[in-house]
C-alpha cells in the first residue's frame, strides 16, 4: 500500500481558493435569453433591404464614390451649359427689346 | 452596420449627389450666361436667333442706328407730356379739359411711336432672309404689341367680370 502523497502548502492554498470562489446559480431562462440576444444581434447586422445594402456597399468604396461624383459633375456641367445657353439667349433678347421698345417712361 | 446607419449613409450620399449636381449646373450656367452674351451689342440676339450673315447684320446695324435716336425722341416726348399731365392733375385736383387734351396727346404720341417701331421692324425683316424675316416680324409683334393686347384682354367683360361696360 502506497502512502498518501504529502500535502504541500501549495495544494492546500489551491483547495482553499477553489472553496472560496463563489459559483452563482444560473438564473432561470438564462440559455434562452442568451440565444435571444444572439438572434437580435444577427438581425441587427442585416441592414435593410438588399438593394440598400448593395447601394451602401457601392458608396462606401472610395473609387466608386469618386467615379459617381465625377459623373454627376459632368452631368451637372452639361445641364449647366444648356441652361447657360438658354439664359444668355433670354438676356440678349431682353437687351434687344429694351433697345427697340424701351419701357415707357413714367412720371 | 445597422439599418439606421445604412439609411443615413444612403440618404446622405443622395443629398450630397443632388447638391453636387445642382451646384455644378448652376455655376456652369452662370458662367456660360456671362460669357455668351456680348454686353456691348444690342443686336447679338438677332445674329444668334435669326442666323444672320455679316452683310445682313451690317445692314440691320445701320437701320438700328437710324432708329434709336427716333425712338429716344418719341420716348422723350411721351415722358414730357406725361409729366405735364401729372402736374395738371396734381395742380387742379380734377380732370380738366387740358388734362384730357394732354391724355389724348400722350395716346397719339404712343400710337405714332408704335407705328414707327413697327415700320422699323418691317425694314429689319426685309433685310433678313425671307423666312427669318417673317419669323422676326411675328416674334417682334408678339413681344412688343402682345403686352398691350394682354392688358386690353384683361379689361374686356369676359376677362374681367367686375368691370363690364354697358
Amino acid at each position: 500500500m502506497n502512502p498518501a502523497p504529502p500535502v504541500t502548502p501549495e495544494d492546500r492554498l489551491k483547495a482553499l481558493l477553489r472553496a472560496a470562489r463563489p459559483s452563482p446559480a444560473v438564473p432561470p431562462q438564462f440559455v434562452a435569453a442568451v440565444w435571444r440576444r444572439i438572434e437580435a444581434g444577427e438581425a441587427d447586422t442585416c441592414a435593410g433591404p438588399w438593394w440598400l445594402v448593395r447601394l451602401a456597399d457601392w458608396l462606401t468604396q472610395p473609387r466608386r464614390a469618386l467615379a459617381t461624383l465625377a459623373v454627376l459633375m459632368l452631368l451637372g456641367a452639361g445641364t449647366g451649359l444648356m441652361q447657360g445657353w438658354m439664359r444668355s439667349h433670354e438676356v440678349a433678347r431682353a437687351r434687344y427689346l429694351a433697345a427697340v421698345s424701351p419701357p415707357e417712361p413714367g412720371p | 452596420m445597422n439599418a439606421w446607419k445604412t439609411w443615413m449613409l444612403v440618404v446622405g450620399a443622395l443629398v450630397t449627389a443632388a447638391a453636387v449636381f445642382v451646384l455644378t449646373s448652376q455655376a456652369v450656367a452662370r458662367w456660360c450666361a456671362e460669357r455668351l452674351v456680348n454686353p456691348h451689342d444690342d443686336l447679338d440676339w438677332l445674329r444668334r436667333e435669326f442666323r444672320l450673315g455679316t452683310a445682313e447684320l451690317a445692314r440691320i446695324r445701320e437701320l438700328h442706328a437710324g432708329y434709336l435716336p427716333r425712338c429716344q425722341a418719341w420716348c422723350a416726348q411721351i415722358a414730357a407730356r406725361k409729366s405735364e399731365l401729372a402736374a395738371e392733375l396734381t395742380a387742379q385736383g380734377t380732370f380738366t379739359p387740358r388734362a384730357e387734351a394732354l391724355l389724348r396727346e400722350v395716346a397719339a404720341l404712343r400710337a405714332e411711336c408704335q407705328a414707327d417701331m413697327l415700320r422699323h421692324f418691317l425694314e429689319v425683316s426685309r433685310a433678313m432672309p425671307p423666312d427669318q424675316g417673317r419669323r422676326y416680324l411675328a416674334e417682334m409683334q408678339r413681344l412688343t404689341l402682345g403686352f398691350h393686347e394682354q392688358t386690353e384682354r384683361a379689361m374686356t367683360p369676359a376677362g374681367h367680370s367686375g368691370h363690364a361696360h354697358p
